[in-house]
């Protein structure tokens, strides 16, 4: 017989509380973690995205080549594409901390600023570079808009594959409370999410496939 | 944090706790695990054995009572609940062959184990009654390892150590392991004070006791559950031998294990009831049965509920995406989708479910059996990925048939 009943439940409680806690603990550095990751490619993107807006403000002091600019951008949209797929993997996984999600709006932030670079740049140079902004909206409730977002991921990752040298891609999401992006894609008019912006013209609402967005890439 | 996350969260700290509080229970109790109390006299004993169409097994198991080794055994009645089979002449031959057997008969069709039981225990005159299922066949010993118990004389039952005897079938095998895990998890529970049945196959009761209490309920489904509450809510305390075996014969086929299942929680159900106005009230079964029983169903229940949940809006993503992927001519899933970010979740899950595995192997080697080889990776691998998943589906299930008005076997 156990001494006393009491006693086991409540060592039985305090045994628990300590293993759930380190479980939760180990749970929260994990995450933790991978913030700090992600931090860290943040810190270095600003530092791409700052160096990049400084060079095209140097193009209106100074002569410099155009084509580095443009190199520079598309190779920069490359660097935070890549990375807008491992926050997202991140984001999956991440239970307990809600920093992540604020990682997700800074870099949704970033991208806006890469997009309005580019877009001056565009302007400035007048070159005739493709950009395709892919609006979506984070972390939707509406199955059948996660499920078409999940399939206009990947056709537009397909496209990045096939013509990933010629296009500025840039995935933003929409319903982050970011100002600067709301009017920004207000001027847009755009009536539904998801929604593709080509060069600033064409908006698409009704993605089927890669060749939808290849005819206007032409 | 998203509430299903907490949910989550809860349910591993609440299996965390149970895995705890049975490990230290073991952990402090391993040497009395299979101690049994010598008797200090012989106590008389007479044994019930409602049987209803058991033609097939109901000699073996009153044989198997007759060769028990225990000196007090006085009369085994078997009470044939007016079978159509032929059990009532089998009962009567053996009635005309052995003294001790005495065949009864009920007016009419009963329907209920505990109503076929009460009639039986009229008959007896003994100290302790006891009650075997007509397929059930107790050891040699099994009696007499588990009548010294009521040398405390605060002891009103005791229950035994019930085993799977039919084990050529998946279906039986998976029970087999898993009425092994019952049996150890009693045990454990008698420690604190907190078994809360007497199954069938055998349990032993101090007759005035059981007089006193006016039997089995004849109203519930699980005459067996019911009692103990019953004994317990008055103050009586309820021991288990592990020492005493008993072998059953189980249900061979899903349709028969479901109805059983059912029968079970319909059963609970009713016992929940009828004990409701005790629940956090002192004593065990206020304290700690009522509450584990509650819990564990709640707990089953909007687990499954939340499954259903999360896997239907999965399926349904999964199945939308597939539908435009194949429009749209893109592949269905790619390799960069494959998440293998492992989530705290994921974490507490390998954790509980080896934890839980580990349990289950440490029963099997526990309960050491010489006639019958331990149930194989493939049965603990069935039982632990799919046969517990089936509890809360049933569970359900029985809710609904309990609302339905389906409280009957």
């Amino acid at each position: 017989m156990f001494n006393n009943p009491k006693r086991a439940f409540l060592e039985a409680f305090f045994l628990a509380l300590v293993i759930f806690i380190i479980g939760f603990l180990i749970g929260v550095s994990f995450e933790d973690s991978r913030l700090n990751k992600i931090n860290e490619y943040y810190t270095l993107s600003e530092i791409s995205l700052m160096d990049s807006i400084a060079l095209n403000r140097i193009s209106d002091l100074k002569n410099i080549s155009c084509d580095e600019l443009i190199n520079y951008d598309f190779e920069f949209a490359d660097k935070i594409y890549d990375e807008a797929l491992l926050l997202e993997k991140y984001e999956e996984s991440g239970k307990i901390t809600d920093s992540i999600n604020a990682a997700h709006k800074r870099y949704d932030l970033l991208r806006t600023i890469l997009w309005i670079n580019v877009m001056k740049t565009r302007e400035k140079f007048q070159r005739n570079f493709k950009t395709v902004i892919y609006n979506n909206n984070y972390n939707t409730k509406d199955l059948t808009e996660r499920a078409q977002q999940i399939v206009w991921s990947r056709i537009l990752f397909d496209l990045k594959q096939e013509s990933g040298e010629k296009i500025i891609l840039i995935p933003i999401s929409v319903n982050n409370d970011i100002t600067s992006l709301r009017l920004l894609v207000d001027g847009f008019k755009i009536r539904k999410y998801p929604a593709i912006i080509i060069d600033e013209k064409n908006i698409i609402y009704d993605l089927t496939s890669v060749e939808d967005i290849e005819k206007y890439l032409k | 944090m998203e509430i299903l996350t907490v949910i989550y969260l809860a349910y591993a700290f609440i299996a965390l706790y149970f895995l705890f509080l049975f490990s230290l229970v073991y952990a402090q109790n391993k040497k009395d695990m299979l101690y049994y109390p010598k008797t200090k006299k012989i106590y008389s004993l007479d044994i019930v054995v409602p049987c209803y169409n058991e033609e097939d097994t109901i000699e073996a198991t009153v044989k198997s009572l007759l060769s028990s080794n225990y000196k007090g055994l006085s009369k085994i009645y078997v009470v044939d609940d007016c079978s159509t089979d032929n059990s009532y002449s089998i009962i009567k031959k053996l009635a005309g062959k052995y003294n001790k057997v005495v065949a009864l008969h009920t007016p009419k069709n009963t329907g209920k184990a505990a109503n076929a039981k009460n009639y039986g225990a009229k008959f007896a005159k003994s100290e302790l009654i006891g009650f075997t299922d007509a397929d059930s066949f107790p050891e040699k010993d099994a009696i007499s390892k588990a009548v010294g118990f009521f040398n405390n004389e605060k002891v009103a039952g005791v229950t035994t150590l019930i085993l799977v005897k039919n084990r050529k079938k998946a279906i039986e095998r998976l029970q087999s392991l898993e009425y092994k895990v019952i049996a150890f998890t009693r045990k454990l529970l008698g420690f604190l004070e907190a078994i809360y049945v007497t199954p069938g196959p055998m349990a032993i009761y101090r007759r005035k006791l059981f007089s006193k209490i006016g039997g089995f309920d004849e109203k519930n489904v699980t005459e067996d559950i019911e009692i103990t509450w019953n004994l317990v809510s008055r103050g009586y305390k309820v021991e288990m031998s592990m020492a005493s075996r008993i072998l059953t014969v189980v249900p061979d086929n899903i349709k028969h294990w479901y109805r059983q299942r059912i029968r079970w929680n319909i059963g609970g159900i009713q016992t929940i009831r009828k004990y409701k106005h005790l629940f956090l009230k002192k004593g065990s079964l206020g304290s700690f049965i009522l509450p584990f029983f509650v819990l564990s169903w709640v707990i089953g229940m909007v687990g499954l509920a939340i499954l259903i949940y999360n896997f239907g809006r999965r399926i349904f993503v999964d199945y939308l995406s597939t539908l435009y992927s194949i429009k749209a001519q893109t592949a269905i899933l790619t390799l960069r989708e494959i998440n293998l970010v492992p989530s705290v979740l994921s974490f507490y899950g390998i954790f509980l479910f080896i934890l839980g595995l580990a349990f289950t192997v440490f029963v099997m080697s526990f309960i050491k059996e010489k006639d019958y080889k331990k149930e194989g990776i493939l049965t603990l691998a069935g039982y632990t990925l799919f046969y517990l998943s089936a509890y809360p589906v049933i569970l359900i299930a029985s809710v609904y048939n309990y609302l339905k008005g389906k409280h009957s076997w």
